[in-house]
């Protein structure tokens, strides 16, 4: 090395700092020139968040407007992935503030984990206020977690009208892979059953978007916009609160169902099945226990009776066979059967419910008093083939096609059928069962009003309808629900005076089964029946029965009802169809009262 | 206090002038740098600001005295640093896991900042003889100011203040360089040079320091701590593009990404604001800063003032670098302030008083 004088050592520090300058220069210039954009759009999603901005459901109203189900605003508790620092003092943490289980928080973790860490995962729904305060409070501690305040499904019935209203529950991992559910993502609330599952696509609206910025915490700074959401569609329906919270009551702790449908359009004013749930519980995230205890229930509370619940149909299915007889002409008003109180047939005898037996009855007396023995001999000279016949036309062992889902068909049996079904022919014997609604013979509810609508509206029915009309939530009508009709007979006028009256004797005549139940200022008909449980195991009682519909002339409305193992039709079932004919033409009557008033 | 007008002519009006573009660049920086989108604190520009009063005192009065008397009593001020230094490690506050300040009458200060620069006068005293005989330093000459540099530079790594320490040596060769030394010398620091990365490794990093530098290497290598700090980092002066973001449009810092961004990262607000255009600006009058720093250096009237000067060049030009290296990924995170920019009192004082050393050495350039 030379001599270094003072001056070189400067040289040197002048390169050094051209060298300084260069390196800083050319990093610069890779980092904001080269690499500029790329690097301005990782700050952007640094700090900017799509959220979802969930839409409200559509609201679902009764007739006359009451509201059935809406929502109400709840908060929700997230955990972003993307956010949490320490994943177990998150996770542990967010578990003991909120008392809920370690593993489910990272159950839901992990059902999620497909989507990107940005994605907010809900771990509960519906917090309480108090347990709000504390994650607010706590929030520091727990980076990543979140609430966020959210509509929230609320039926403020509850129990009432449970299953025609269904409820929503969040989507799960096999629905989300189902093509029905392509646009939803985890967390999305659908309707899983009753009308909030068939009107899903009305119901839903179309979430919303909102920028937010954040904090490298997670926490939102400030919105930066907002595409608001577009609130679901409502529905209108045919249901008459007022007459459903009358059977709701009157059918409070017992099992069974009950529908009434106005016979001229088909739309449908009471729908009850009974043991109920709640569906505010499925709404705010149902726990375990709580789902544990609903579907493990023996008594099956989320069977709808109505639509899913199959019965033999007892006496009032003798209304079918009359109709089918007295048309054929195989019977007139005249015929007469005698009862003894038994019928022998084969080397058996089929009794008649009433021991000491009804003499010589003819069809009038055979529907009032319910006499079997008259019917056993209509069904043998019937045969079952014409019996399925008349049934079918009437739409009995059909599907209804209601617009709820999972309706059940039930069956009304036939030759062909047990042939088909055990390579069996089929014996008179069993037409003697079936012809009082008995043996191979399984109904719904609502396809009995169907016959009760089908007797007051002179052969014609209608396909039961909950929704009216679907309305915009700017109260645009979207679609008003035509009514379909389900089956049209020409029946003679003298079949169906007979049928009618009889039916009005039921409940208007001494003697009558369901004479306990008539009204004074409306004339009710209906049919009772008791159908023989197959195994006598609760306590031996029979399911009750009761179809009716009234008024006599001009019927407005046709009923059902069935109480399991209520006993006879005429004590637990027909009350029912009472309670809602007094209440509807008590209102009425009510209503035209007024009005004369008014007119004086 | 009387003044020499032939003084206040000479002095050197380029360095102050440039000096105060720097600080009032700092200033500007920190005002963004401690507010948020929507309030703002001036708490610490408020502090920064009586800091930089009280550094302006501290020029005038070194500058009155000669920087020979300065220097000739230097030992005292580095055993009353010394003993400050020592002191922190006994009562001093704990702050982010290190014990670094020191609370007397309620202001606080870090003395090993002070440390620097007396440091420098320490060595200048002990060596310009040696300089101005131009002999070459021998292993033994370079013995004594080995000692006085590695005891405070153990007493600050242990606060720990591995920053402080590191400039703290680095400097101290840099003078021993600018002295001259004995290639036996040479081969002798060489080799310790080359050992001490595997001695330091082994024996003597703290396991998150030992984590900076993973994450140095590679930068995926703790995507949650450092790693995700030094990326973040290197997001913010990028996403400045060209033209920057705007003062006070820093989203980067502004919404916590950045750790430390009105401190040790404070070049990454104003990488992201002021974008390439403002960071070359801001690179060119470092550069001329201490371009025009070791001039005073060159220019010094004695040996004594060419070390002093070109010693406190050294701790500006080192901190400034490593300080930028480090925000743009090009160094390992170790807590370095940017001289003038960086918040922080004591660090301003520090650089304020070297500011006063060279201004001192400056207007005696002509003395005789």
């Amino acid at each position: 090395m030379k001599e270094e004088t003072p001056t070189s050592k400067f040289k040197w520090c002048n390169l050094i700092l051209i060298i300084t300058m260069t390196v800083l220069l050319i990093r610069l210039w890779d980092l904001q020139i080269m690499r500029g954009s790329e690097m301005r759009k990782l700050s952007e999603q640094n700090r900017i968040r799509v959220k979802k901005v969930i839409a409200p459901r559509g609201i679902i109203y009764d007739r006359s407007g009451r509201v059935l189900a809406d929502t109400r605003p709840s908060f929700n508790v997230y955990i972003t992935p993307e956010d949490i620092k320490d994943f177990s003092q998150t996770v542990d943490g967010l578990a003991k503030l909120l008392d809920v289980d370690r593993d489910d928080v990272i159950d839901k973790l992990k059902a999620a984990s497909r989507m990107p860490p940005s994605f907010p995962v809900k771990i509960k729904s519906d917090i309480p206020m108090d347990e709000v305060a504390k994650i607010e409070a706590h929030r520091v501690y727990i980076p990543g977690a979140s609430i966020q305040i959210e509509p929230k499904r609320n039926y403020p019935y509850g129990k009432m009208l449970a299953h025609t209203l269904g409820y929503v529950s969040e989507i799960n991992d096999e629905e989300l892979k189902t093509k029905e559910y392509k646009d939803y993502s985890p967390g999305d609330y659908i309707g899983k059953y009753g009308l909030e599952k068939n009107y899903e696509n009305y119901l839903r609206g179309v979430d919303g978007e909102k920028r937010v910025e954040v904090d490298a915490r997670g926490r939102e700074v400030r919105t930066l916009d907002i595409i608001e959401p577009t609130a679901g569609n409502s529905l209108h329906l045919n249901i008459d609160m007022d007459l459903q919270e009358v059977v709701e009551n009157s059918m409070e702790n017992k099992k069974g169902g009950c529908v009434a449908i106005d016979p001229k359009t088909g739309g449908v004013l009471v729908l009850a099945s009974r043991p109920a749930f709640d569906p505010n519980k499925f709404a705010s995230g149902i726990t375990k226990e709580d789902w544990k205890a609903i579907a493990l229930d023996k008594t099956h509370p989320l069977q709808n009776r109505v639509t899913q619940g199959r019965y033999p149909p007892g006496s009032t299915f003798k209304i079918a066979l009359a109709l089918k007889a007295l048309e054929l002409g195989i019977i007139n008003e005249r015929t007469t059967f005698l009862c003894r109180g038994g019928f022998p047939f084969g080397n058996r005898v089929f009794r008649c419910w009433k021991k000491g037996g009804h003499g010589n009855v003819a069809v009038h007396r055979a529907i009032v008093e319910s006499c079997d023995v008259f019917f056993y001999n209509v069904g043998l000279k019937l045969g079952i083939d014409r019996i399925h016949e008349m049934a079918a036309s009437i739409g009995l062992g059909k599907l209804t096609g209601i617009d709820l889902p999972g309706e059940k068909q039930g069956l009304v049996p036939s030759a062909a059928w047990k042939k088909k079904t055990y390579g069996q022919p089929w014996y008179e014997g069993e037409t003697v069962s079936v012809a009082i609604g008995q043996g191979a013979v399984w109904l719904t509810p609502i396809q009995l009003a169907q016959l009760a609508s089908f007797v007051a509206n002179d052969g014609v029915t209608f396909r039961p309808q909950l929704v009216n009309k679907v309305v915009s939530p700017e109260g645009k009508v979207l679609k008003v629900f035509e009514h379909v009709m389900n089956s049209n007979i020409k029946l003679k006028k003298e079949t169906l005076k007979l049928v009618k009256d009889g039916m009005r004797g039921v409940v208007n005549e001494p003697g009558g089964t369901a004479y306990g139940s008539r009204l004074q200022n409306v004339a009710m008909c209906g049919k009772t029946g008791t159908a023989q449980t197959a195994s006598l195991d609760k306590g031996g009682h029979d399911h009750a029965w009761f179809i009716a519909y009234a008024p006599s002339e001009e019927p407005a409305i046709a009923i059902t009802a069935l109480v399991e193992h209520g006993g006879h039709g005429s004590s637990a079932a027909a009350p029912i169809a009472k309670a809602i004919t007094e209440n509807l033409f008590r209102v009425k009557t009510e209503i035209k009262e007024a009005k004369a008033h008014e007119n004086r | 206090m009387r003044i020499d007008k032939r003084r206040l002519y000479h002095l050197d009006w380029y360095l102050i002038f440039n000096g105060l573009a720097l600080f009032g660049i700092g200033i500007m920086n920190l005002i963004s740098a401690t507010s948020s989108f929507y309030s703002g604190s001036y708490n610490y520009i408020i502090k920064q600001l009586i800091a930089f009063a009280l550094g302006l005192i501290l020029i005038i009065i070194i500058t009155h005295y000669d920087y020979r008397l300065i220097a000739h009593n230097s030992k005292w001020f580095y055993l009353g640093a010394l003993f400050f230094v020592v002191l922190v490690l006994i009562i001093g506050m704990v702050a982010g896991g290190a014990r670094r300040w020191i609370s007397i009458l309620g202001i606080s200060f870090q003395p090993s900042e002070f440390m620097k620069p007396i440091m420098v006068m320490v060595l200048a005293n002990m060596l310009y003889e040696k300089k101005r005989e131009n002999i070459p330093l021998s292993l033994r000459d370079i013995i004594k100011p080995m000692v006085w540099t590695f005891v405070p530079f153990i007493l600050i790594v242990k606060q720990p203040d591995l920053g402080t320490g590191v400039i703290i040596v680095l400097t101290s060769l840099a003078i021993l360089w600018f002295v001259g030394l004995k290639k036996s010398t040479y081969a002798v620091l060489i080799s310790f040079g080359l050992l001490t990365p595997f001695v330091a490794w082994n024996y003597l990093m703290k396991p998150y320091q030992k984590m900076r530098v993973l994450s140095f290497i590679n930068i995926d290598a703790d995507p949650a701590g450092f790693g995700y700090h030094a990326k973040q980092a290197l997001i913010a002066v990028g996403s400045g593009k060209f033209l920057g973001k705007g003062f006070m449009s820093g989203t980067q810092h502004k919404l916590q990404f950045i750790p430390e961004h009105h401190t040790d990262f404070i070049f990454t607000v104003f990488g992201e604001e002021w974008g390439f255009v403002g960071s070359v600006v801001l690179f060119s009058l470092f550069i001329s800063f201490i371009h025009r720093c070791l001039k005073v250096a060159l220019d010094a009237h004695d040996e004594l003032g060419s070390i002093i000067a070109f010693g406190v060049t050294s701790i500006i030009y080192l901190q400034f670098t490593i300080n930028v290296l480090m925000a743009i990924h090009l160094a390992p995170v170790v807590g370095i302030p940017l001289p003038l920019i960086s918040y922080g009192g004591s660090s301003l004082l520090s650089t304020l008083i070297s500011i006063g050393l060279l201004l001192n050495i400056s207007t005696r350039r002509y003395m005789f």
